[in-house]
């Protein structure tokens, strides 16, 4: 080949590289990247959607608004001989109200929740209480989700590697509840889990003397994640199952083998085979799965609207709810932020990157 | 004999393995297909009926009144319409203009290429939910409207998805047949297209399967994007903010029925498809 003609063609095939490129990377940049420096600006104004105020720059405010906390200590209730007060019934202390103790100027704080640590009483207070409890609950959700969803995916993958009959039928089966719009299984789920006995999970603890029959799952802050993490685990452990198994497919089948001669028992070729041979497919799954969890929306914005947030339906609601353009922006910059830093750590800690090509 | 028991054990423990996994998979399903049949009386008996049940004489009795209402509730039928239109257009746009990026990716030599590979990759875990404000500014501010303002958007997560699956399996096609074609003087354009995407075929129709299904399914922009103006609603937002016809409370009955009619094109895919899929899913996630 002469040498002028293949460098030619380099030259040739690198330019329809760049026009290939040119239209995705145009579209992405329209749609991503300037919408997200509009976010950033906007999150240091204090625009209102479609209001005539003019808008401002205020700095940080937002962002001040947003993540503010403090931690105050609580006393406990004195009475006239300056004694703590004791609950006659449950022998537990009294305390003050955590309102009188948390700052009110220049701007109010709220209480978030409190806690004991070595006997005394704390309040955590925040401007605003709902973001901090928004961030909180996306973060156990999040941690919860993908971790039980690891741990169903690889049983699921594992049953769905093995050889039975219909074994492509059951590979179908779990697509489903993977395939179908959130909205719908968002929907399925809220009807099942029903504060009374027209609920499917309410009526089956009844039959098994569990409960009242009347448990508020969505309306108790105690079972609201709990039941938040059921419906996910359901939905999206299918998705990790199919990762997992994409992992399992590539281990050569004769290190098996090997492992049977020398007398190696299944659950040891599980956890000295199998599972240091999936490093690499786990972590992948792992950093979609949590920058996925960490965005939920769909979920809360369906089963919980107003009454529990995740971080994503709070920007939501600032936004369409309350038009706070600034407000809103400023709390996609912390979304924004927090999933780099979840994505950094995950592909640092786990070598994802130099697998990476 | 022995490792005959025990192999024989292990398959049954197999089996009820299995039986418990689709049980748990399908349930929400009957569930939601069950409520789907009953009446607004049957829904409220207390205690539920695990098939729907007349609330007097506790006979077994179907109600197809739901799926009547569903048929003729117009916002519903024009969901059907929109979602149609907006997941269609995406998953054309998205695999027309993603085959030339994933081409390019997969194939072609350039300088920056791990820099391009890194942009799309990275852009696949892009939050929409970090430019929602954003958008939503622009859109509004354009006047764009609803059903295109979708098309578009969605593009965001839709288009690095199947560049990014179209570039693995593009890598996986042999060199030789692009650079065979090019002794023969095409040119690197000809190539692609008169030899590569055709032997992509496969590929395209299950990367736009998967593309078809997230803009299906997708949520949070068409809320948005839709909030003033009902009529561009896709079926998600529909099912999520069902309109009541009748009463105030919540038509869980009609929710239903709703949800089981637009889950059976995803279902059907899934059963016509399952291999492609699988492959799909996991050359985007899992290769690289």
């Amino acid at each position: 080949m002469a040498k002028a003609g293949s460098s030619d063609l380099a030259k040739q095939e690198q330019r329809l590289a760049y026009w290939l490129l040119a239209p995705t990377f145009i579209i992405l940049l329209t749609i991503a990247i300037y919408p997200l420096l509009s976010v950033f600006y906007n999150s240091f104004t204090n625009n209102v959607f479609a209001s005539s105020a003019p808008v401002e720059f205020v700095g940080i405010e937002n962002y001040q608004q947003l993540l503010s906390m403090t931690i105050k200590t609580v006393p406990p209730k004195l009475d006239d001989a300056g004694q703590p007060v004791v609950d006659a019934n449950t022998g537990a202390v009294q305390y003050e109200s955590a309102v009188a103790v948390l700052p009110r100027e220049p701007v109010r704080f709220r209480q978030v929740t409190q806690f004991n640590l070595f006997g005394t009483q704390f309040v955590l207070g925040a401007t605003d209480p709902n973001f901090i409890r928004a961030v909180w609950d996306t973060i156990v959700f999040a941690v919860a989700t993908v971790f039980l969803e690891l741990v169903l995916g690889m049983i699921v993958a594992l049953i769905v590697n093995a050889n039975f009959k219909g074994r492509g039928f059951m590979r179908a089966i779990i697509l489903i509840p993977w395939a179908i719009p959130t909205a719908v299984s968002s929907q399925m789920w809220a009807y099942m889990l029903q504060p009374n006995r027209t609920g499917f999970f309410n009526t089956v603890f009844w039959y098994l003397g569990l409960g009242n029959g009347e448990i508020p799952f969505l309306s108790d802050p105690a079972w609201q994640l709990p039941s938040m993490i059921m419906i996910d685990v359901w939905k999206t452990t299918p998705f990790m199952a199919l990762l997992i198994l994409a992992g399992l497919q590539l281990i050569p089948g004769d290190i098996y083998e090997a492992a049977d001669v020398d007398g190696a028992n299944p659950v040891r070729q599980f956890f000295q085979l199998t599972l240091p041979l999936m490093k690499g497919t786990i972590a992948v799954a792992l950093v979609f799965r949590t920058l996925d969890a960490l965005r939920v929306f769909d979920l809360f914005q369906i089963v919980l609207g107003q009454a529990r947030y995740s971080m994503a339906s709070f920007t939501y609601y600032q936004l369409i709810q309350n038009r706070q353009m600034g407000y809103s922006s400023a709390s996609s910059v912390v979304i924004f932020v927090v999933l780099s830093i979840f994505a950094v750590i995950y592909m640092r800690s786990l070598g994802v990157k130099s697998d990476e090509q | 004999m022995n490792s005959k028991t025990k192999q024989r054990i292990n398959r049954i423990l197999l089996w009820v393995l299995i039986v418990v996994m689709a049980f748990w998979m399908l349930f929400p399903f009957y569930w939601a297909i069950n409520s789907s049949f009953k009446s607004e009386a049957q829904l409220a008996m207390m205690p539920t009926t695990f098939v729907p049940r007349d609330a007097a004489t506790k006979e077994v009795s179907f109600n197809l009144r739901n799926y009547e209402a569903v048929f003729t509730n117009q916002a519903f039928l024009r969901a059907i319409v929109n979602s149609t239109i907006v997941a269609g257009t995406v998953t054309i746009l998205a695999l027309g203009v993603g085959a030339f990026a994933g081409f390019a990716l997969g194939k072609l030599r350039y300088r920056g290429k791990t820099g391009t590979l890194y942009i799309i990759l990275a852009m696949t875990m892009f939050p929409a939910i970090a430019v929602l404000t954003g958008l939503y500014a622009i859109i509004t501010n354009l006047g764009i409207p609803p059903i295109l303002s979708m098309i578009v958007t969605y593009l965001l997560f839709s288009l690095p998805f199947t560049a990014w699956v179209l570039t693995a399996f593009f890598k996986e096609l042999p060199t030789e047949i692009f650079q065979s074609a090019q002794v023969d003087g095409a040119s690197p354009f000809q190539t692609f297209y008169m030899i590569m995407l055709p032997l992509t075929a496969p590929a395209l129709v299950t990367t736009g399967l998967l593309a078809f299904i997230g803009a299906w399914n997708e949520y949070l922009f068409a809320l948005t994007f839709t909030s003033i103006s009902p009529d561009s609603r896709t079926l998600p937002v529909v099912i999520a903010n069902f309109p009541s016809q009748f009463s105030m409370q919540i038509p869980f009955g009609e929710i239903m029925a709703a949800g089981i009619i637009s889950s059976i094109p995803l279902i059907l895919l899934v059963f016509i498809f399952q291999r492609r899929i699988v492959a799909g899913l996991t050359a985007g996630a899992v290769k690289g």
